[in-house]
């Protein structure tokens, strides 16, 4: 990494102006600053307080259950590791892994490819009504998940839904099943997760391509570059950091998918087919009323998110190093 | 012990904050109005009936809370934990298992301790009942449905979800088969005949209805309750303990509905359309369906979602006959503020009269089963449904009733069942296959 650095010699250059400014002055801060060490620890206790009475609290207060029998109504015995153990044997907990993953790489990378192309439309300087258009595409992001769930659930219906009436003026083409079919499934969640996300990825994608500098595009098109040849050589590249933060971004929504496959079936279908981890936490603490057994599953999912977070650090850091900015 | 006392400690802290915060900010109100919170389902609770409450008592306010029958389960669940602001709350009976088990009968108040007031007493409910007092009135085994096994009463039933078969004369005819109800009865003494019945109306489809997937009964998966409500064991068998003995793997009667349910959906007479989803809304309008297993309950339904098939609808006996689901219980969360005025509105609201009425407009039908010879019921009938006398038949169906011991996860055995037989009719796995996953996430009910 040192190596990397180094060669670069990126690092250095914007610290040090910043300092020799900060060595120069030692007189104290104006304004909020000044409270510094009086005031400062009752100005942000209101924050740790609430954290710690609805954040940590509670994250205690689980990994302590999840080593309990645990039923709200019942009696709770001492449970040991079982809680674990029997999660890793359970079918239905592989089960959500493998749906979790598979709608997540559904809605991801579509959303993604769609998002890109949506902000290099709008990054034309042309276009007219650009306010408007920009606006409109924040619309489905703050609908209600379950409005959303609820309209598309009757596109995506067996006999009488939109989509599948235009399949089935196909000749010799079946309807999908939408529910019951595992992919199919995935693939109308994913749709529901793509719809309410793409735009605000696109304002996302836009913010960063308008912060390209025009001399790029300007040298270029000199050099003779087509459209689709600065988009490929010059946006693509400068999006790199952008698309990883989305990308970041986007599997911490993944691992959270719970509100479509819940209203779609609260089971998460006959198969377990769009059971996700989130989903699977759910019904086990609140409909098979297994309180410990969910906080094991709170705490498996804790890990997962953790490994994920590796993966993504090791790839940003990989990332930032190799390409130029 | 020590395990509960330190939860209900923590719980303590957190209701203690959220009280004093809530002192402190909420100016206390005029206590003279009272406000009677209800937490239901459906259409347990009947707006006409509501509003005629309020008018015979201006001083009491009535604010039904509308949610899911699973969702509001959990809430209730909940709230026993930290209390919470109902004063009524609906429960079904499939979870009345749940409830009178262990020491959850605590969270609600035990009715036989209550006593009516007289202020109903000009509405017919005489004061100073207790839940003891007013048993007489009601179906025997479907009170006790709401009797804890520490013999508190923690519910008053509201209704009996009696099943028959609702059908489409117009379709019947169209297929060739007899339209009258007694002919139409007569067709399927047992569910054999009546998934010949169903296999003769499919052959008569054209290809583009088998296409959109019309078929004979709504969903073949429905089957499965009316056989296994049929008996008189499900997954339960009582024991002489709370819990009773479970038999899941070994009651015959439950391989039996299965097999049956199974032998209706390999032979393709349902139109795979699950209950009160879009597909299903739509298809009642649609003539997807030429009968459904209808509860009584669910004759409010139909007749709202499909107005336009008014007239065309009729009713006929179920196969083998007596057929039971649903049924709901009223119950008093023991942290509620209002309880007298609660028990005073459930006397008058679950009366004989009441029910009465509930069920000529909402179709509920009604648990006092000294109604049952009652000329106001068996005279009653339904234009909807081509005057079919709905108050006879269902009472007919009640009668043949067999008590069936609800067990504490009945609910979610029932629905673990519902699966697999979805997974069948997806042709997902082979019957053996699911049944036995059916069978092993039950195991894993059990388990943790």
């Amino acid at each position: 990494m040192t190596l990397i650095k180094d060669s670069k010699g990126r690092s250095k250059a914007p610290l040090t102006p910043w300092k020799q400014k900060s060595k120069k002055e030692k007189k104290p801060l104006p304004g909020v600053a000044s409270l510094n060490g009086r005031w400062g620890y009752p100005a942000i206790a209101p924050f740790f307080m609430i954290f710690l009475i609805f954040g940590v609290a509670p994250v205690a207060y689980s990994i302590y259950i999840s080593f309990f029998k645990w039923d709200p109504l019942g009696t709770s015995e001492f449970n040991g590791l079982n809680n674990f153990i029997f999660l890793l044997q359970d079918s239905d907990f592989w089960l959500a892994i493998r749906n979790t993953f598979s709608i997540w790489a559904l809605s991801t990378f579509p959303q993604m490819l769609i998002a890109i192309s949506l902000a290099a439309i709008l990054r034309n300087r042309r276009l007219k009504g650009k306010s408007f258009w920009r606006t409109i595409l924040l619309v489905p992001n703050i609908t209600s998940v379950i409005a959303i769930t609820i309209v598309f659930q009757q596109l995506f219906g067996r006999d009488y839904g939109l989509i599948n009436g235009i399949i089935g003026l196909i000749p010799g083409v079946d309807h999908i099943d939408f529910i019951e079919g595992i992919i199919p499934s995935h693939i109308q969640i994913a749709t529901m997760i793509t719809w309410r996300w793409v735009g605000y990825n696109t304002l996302i994608f836009l913010a960063s391509m308008l912060a390209i500098p025009d001399e790029l595009y300007e040298s270029a098109s000199v050099d003779g570059a087509t459209k689709w040849q600065q988009f490929k050589y010059v946006t693509l590249p400068s999006l790199k950091n952008t698309i990883t933060f989305v990308l970041i971004v986007g599997t911490i929504g993944g691992l959270q998918v719970f509100a479509e496959p819940q209203q779609l079936a609260a089971d998460g279908g006959s198969t377990k087919q769009f059971l996700t981890l989130t989903l699977f936490l759910y019904n086990q603490a609140f409909l098979n009323n297994k309180y410990g057994y969910a906080a094991a599953i709170g705490i498996a999912i804790t890990v997962i998110v953790l490994i994920i977070s590796a993966i993504n650090f090791v790839i940003t850091r990989r990332i930032s190093g190799e390409g130029g900015r | 012990m020590k395990k509960l006392t330190t939860r209900n400690a923590f719980l303590g802290v957190i209701v203690a904050i959220a009280v004093s915060a809530g002192l402190l900010t909420v100016p206390a109100k005029a206590a003279d109005p009272i406000t009677l919170t209800i937490w239901t389902f459906g259409e347990v609770i009947q707006p006409g009936l509501q509003r005629e409450y309020q008018k015979l008592h201006p001083e009491i306010k009535i604010i039904p809370i509308k949610n899911d029958v699973d969702p509001l389960h959990q809430k209730t669940i909940l709230s026993c934990q930290t209390g919470g602001p109902a004063d009524i709350i609906a429960f079904e009976v499939p979870y009345s298992g749940y409830w009178r088990t262990g020491n959850r009968p605590n969270c609600f108040q035990d009715l036989r301790q209550m006593k009516t007031t007289d202020t109903n007493a000009a509405a017919g409910v005489a004061a100073g009942l207790s839940a003891t007092d007013i048993k007489k009135n009601y179906l025997p085994w479907r009170w006790e449905q709401g009797v804890a096994f520490n013999d508190s009463v923690i519910g008053i039933p509201t209704d009996v979800g009696g099943l028959q078969v609702a059908y489409r004369s117009d379709l019947f005819k169209k297929a060739g088969l007899p339209t009258d109800r007694v002919a139409v009865s007569k067709l399927w003494p047992t569910w054999e005949k009546f998934i010949e019945v169903g296999q003769k109306y499919v052959s008569k489809l054209t290809p583009a209805e088998k296409k959109s997937n019309k078929g004979f009964i709504d969903d073949a998966g429905s089957i499965y309750a009316a056989v296994m409500n049929q008996g008189t064991v499900k997954y339960y068998q009582p024991d002489g303990t709370d819990a009773g003995k479970l038999v899941y793997k070994t009651n015959p009667q439950i391989k039996k509905a299965w097999d049956t349910t199974v032998k209706a959906l390999n032979a393709g007479i349902g139109a795979r359309l699950g209950q009160f989803t879009s597909d299903w809304n739509i298809g009642m309008n649609k003539g997807a369906m030429a009968t459904i297993l209808a509860p009584a309950w669910m004759l409010d339904y139909i007749k709202k979602q499909a107005p336009d098939t008014k007239g065309k609808w009729d009713i006929a006996d179920l196969p083998v006959g007596g057929g039971n689901q649903g049924g709901t219980e009223l119950a008093i969360p023991s942290y509620s503020k209002n309880k007298q005025a609660a028990y005073d509105f459930l006397t008058w609201y679950l009366a004989p009269e009441q029910q009465l009425k509930v069920f000529k407009t909402y179709g509920l039908f009604p648990s006092t089963s000294v109604l049952y010879d009652d000329a106001a019921l068996l005279e009653y009938k339904d234009e909807f449904f081509s005057n079919a006398p709905v108050g006879q038949i269902y009472t007919k169906g009640v009668l043949k009733l067999k008590p069936i011991f609800e067990g504490e996860l009945q609910r979610k055995i029932d629905s673990t069942f519902g699966a697999g037989l979805g997974r069948v009719a997806s042709k997902k796995m082979t019957s053996e296959k699911s049944y036995a996953l059916v069978i092993s996430d039950i195991d894993k009910l059990f388990r943790n």
